[in-house]
């Protein structure tokens, strides 16, 4: 009975002791080990062109932050996970990431993804920081959940402003009624131009983003006698499907689009009648071309990495490292705790490729959006800068 | 007005595919009593199969369509692979229970294979134009070429299918076989190669079936096959499954209904009434629209 006691007693102060010491070495060495940042985006799937922009872009931010000694003087390290476009992916990336401790996330690229993973990662105590995710729901105050982008109530609302400007008075939407990014922006549209006194003369939908016939919605807009559409919808549907068919549907006016509308020169039908791409227009996150030291600087170096222009995403993605590592060392530590803290400070201001901005109270910049518009002789799609706007009229 | 015939040219376009595709599964269903659900995912391989061969079409100076061929080889080579490797064996041991949850494996296996593929992987590609643009005006509306051709060759393939099956000793085979395995043995016919060729040959279906749908919807992806396939099938059970003139009509009425619930109900439903459309047709008359109420024989 006696040594039973005693064994068990030796068990439990071998347990203690163990306890201790590996709490020990885990502070002790923390402050010489790599910060990681975990990075979830659809790197596969047909939303990939978004997720190789952000991690290409997080990575060239990883390798100058490196180079350079690091944050806090720790070097940087990623975890990167897939996505592929899907909200149950993006849960599971997620999980993975916290499983492996990490407690900082970049990501994801669309808002239906990010918004699968909001909930959990405030519970968590998980920072994340959004490049590219627009709903206006994904951020509220005291929360872990921050963006680098622009909101979709302010990009809708350009939209809008541009139709004003241009001196349409009546429009129109073609939306997709199952997705949140744009069913958002159809909202923030339809909202907007009726703040402006336009009139929307006609709102088509459709009932998923794997839909591959546009032509009867356009049909509609044509019957309606609108010369200015409005389609949030992103690159896959855009290049093959959304502009050649409204064009054969006999819609000729201005198709306008929001940032999924990047990358879609990569998506056209060869030999097929480019010229469909001339007056389409979109509100991105930057100009790649914009007359600034930073952006100048940044697309350099981009392309001497990839031998590509940096797409919206790469500079979203890049930016938001840069953003993790001014609120690392404003707080002087890299405790998701610390880092939200610092993130959620209203009066820091952030100088990044996609502008220099301050985060608000929800976490999202208080920054403007270029205006792009697609053009083409027949041979190829270009894009060219029209405008880029900061403030609301 | 406008807007009716812009409909209806829509619903044809689509219905045409649809119809097209519903061949491939009434054919297989016809011979062996299975719902071959991996046909949808034989139209991507064709897909994928004429995104590699048409520039090579191209750089020879052939026109595109010419790929067609290579997708047939191909989807029929795949087809019937997928009969000797993973239908015949499960056939021998199993009931057509498990043939059935066979098909849904092999459908789930040929996309995930297809993504592992380096050179196909999961991203999606566009094709080059395949057929001249234009077409004729109706009214103020364009009825493009394609939508024509898609529709004539959807009759054509229809009417030489039929043919086969009624008048050539293989397509009297395929009949016998469907009828009674058994007695058809007994006759002589090697069931195991009719089958064989019953693959084959409406695995080539699927190759057209790509080619008529990249035409006029050039996005391809390994997934493509998913949803296409599965308002084929519902074409072709609404039509009667089993009975080749039943796709091709399952597959106008499918293709119509979607397009008016679009224009005239609510753009967002086209789905909705197209599933509850094949509830009403199969509550009134459950073997589909030209289906004979005969007795179960499996």
């Amino acid at each position: 009975m006696k040594s039973k006691k005693l064994i068990s007693v030796m068990i439990a102060l071998c347990m203690l002791l163990s306890l201790g010491i590996t709490g020990i070495t885990a502070t002790a060495f923390a402050a010489d080990d790599p910060i990681v940042i975990g990075v979830i985006s659809p790197n596969t799937g047909t939303l990939a062109a978004y997720g190789t922009g952000i991690v290409t872009g997080v990575q060239l931010a990883a390798e100058e932050i490196n180079a350079a000694g690091g944050i806090l003087g720790r070097q940087v390290e990623l975890v990167i996970t897939d996505d592929q476009g899907d909200p149950t992916e993006c849960l599971n990336a997620f999980n993975s990431l916290v499983a492996k401790g990490v407690t900082l996330i970049i990501g994801s690229a669309t808002s239906g993804c990010t918004s699968a993973i909001t909930d959990a990662a405030n519970e968590e105590e998980v920072c994340i920081l959004c490049p590219t995710g627009t709903a206006d729901s994904l951020t509220t105050e005291d929360d872990y959940i921050f963006r680098a982008c622009y909101a979709d109530s302010f990009q809708g609302a350009i939209a809008a402003a541009y139709a004003k400007q241009a001196g349409f008075e009546k429009v129109g939407v073609v939306y997709c009624a199952a997705d949140v990014y744009s069913k958002g922006l159809f909202d923030s549209f339809s909202k907007a131009c009726e703040e402006y006194g336009i009139e929307v003369a006609a709102s088509q939908s459709t009932a998923s983003l794997d839909v591959q016939d546009y032509t009867n919605q356009f049909a509609a807009m044509v019957s309606a006698g609108v010369d200015f559409v409005y389609a949030p919808y992103y690159y896959d549907v855009i290049g093959p499907y959304v502009v050649p068919q409204a064009r054969a549907a006999g819609y000729t006016g201005i198709i306008m689009g929001a940032d999924g509308y990047d990358t879609t020169p990569d998506y056209v039908v060869a030999g097929a009648d480019l010229t469909v791409f001339n007056d389409v227009y979109w509100t991105n996150h930057y100009d790649p071309g914009a007359d600034s030291e930073i952006v100048r600087s940044f697309v350099a170096a981009y392309e001497a990495a990839y031998g590509s222009i940096p797409s919206a995403f790469g500079a979203t993605g890049y930016d938001c490292l840069y953003i993790y590592k001014a609120a690392m060392e404003a707080a002087g530590s890299a405790d998701a705790g610390d880092v939200r803290d610092a993130l959620a400070d209203t009066s820091t201001v952030y100088e990044c490729v996609t502008g220099t901005f301050s985060l608000d109270e929800s976490g999202t910049p208080v920054k403007g959006a270029a205006i792009i518009s697609f053009q083409s002789d027949g041979s190829a799609v270009t894009s060219t800068l029209v405008d880029v706007v900061t403030q609301l009229p | 007005m406008n807007t009716f015939f812009q409909t209806l040219i829509v619903g044809l376009r689509l219905g045409s595919i649809y119809a097209l595709v519903a061949l491939g599964y009434t054919m297989v269903y016809g011979i062996i009593r299975l719902i071959n659900f991996a046909h949808g995912d034989f139209i991507m391989v064709g897909g994928y199969t004429m995104i590699f061969v048409m520039p090579l079409m191209l750089r020879l100076g052939l026109p595109a369509w010419l790929g067609v061929l290579a997708a047939i080889v191909v989807c029929a080579l795949v087809g019937m692979g997928t009969e000797l490797i993973a239908y015949r064996p499960v056939r021998r041991k199993g009931t057509n229970m498990t043939a059935l949850i066979t098909a849904i494996a092999m459908s789930l296996f040929l996309e995930n294979l297809a993504q592992a593929i380096p050179a196909i992987g999961p991203n999606p590609k566009v094709s080059s134009q395949i057929f001249g643009n234009g077409g004729f005006k109706l009214g103020t509306v364009t009825m493009e070429y394609t939508t024509v051709i898609t529709l004539v060759i959807s009759g054509i393939v229809m009417l030489v299918l039929y043919a086969f099956t009624q008048r050539t000793r293989l397509g009297r085979a395929m009949r016998c076989v469907s009828e009674d395995k058994a007695a058809a043995t007994l006759m002589g016919i090697n069931v195991n190669s009719t089958i064989l060729l019953t693959f084959g040959i409406g695995s080539g279906l699927a190759a057209i079936a790509a080619l008529m749908y990249m035409a006029q919807y050039p996005k391809v992806y390994t997934t493509m096959g998913a949803l296409l396939g599965l308002k084929a099938f519902v074409s072709a059970v609404l039509g009667g499954i089993g009975i080749i003139p039943g796709a091709m009509l399952g597959g106008i009425v499918i293709g119509l209904v979607e397009s008016f619930t679009t224009s005239y109900i609510s753009s967002s439903m086209a789905d909705t009434f197209v599933f509850l459309i094949l509830i009403v047709v199969l509550i009134i008359k459950p073997a589909g629209i030209l289906g004979k109420n005969v007795g179960e024989k499996v």
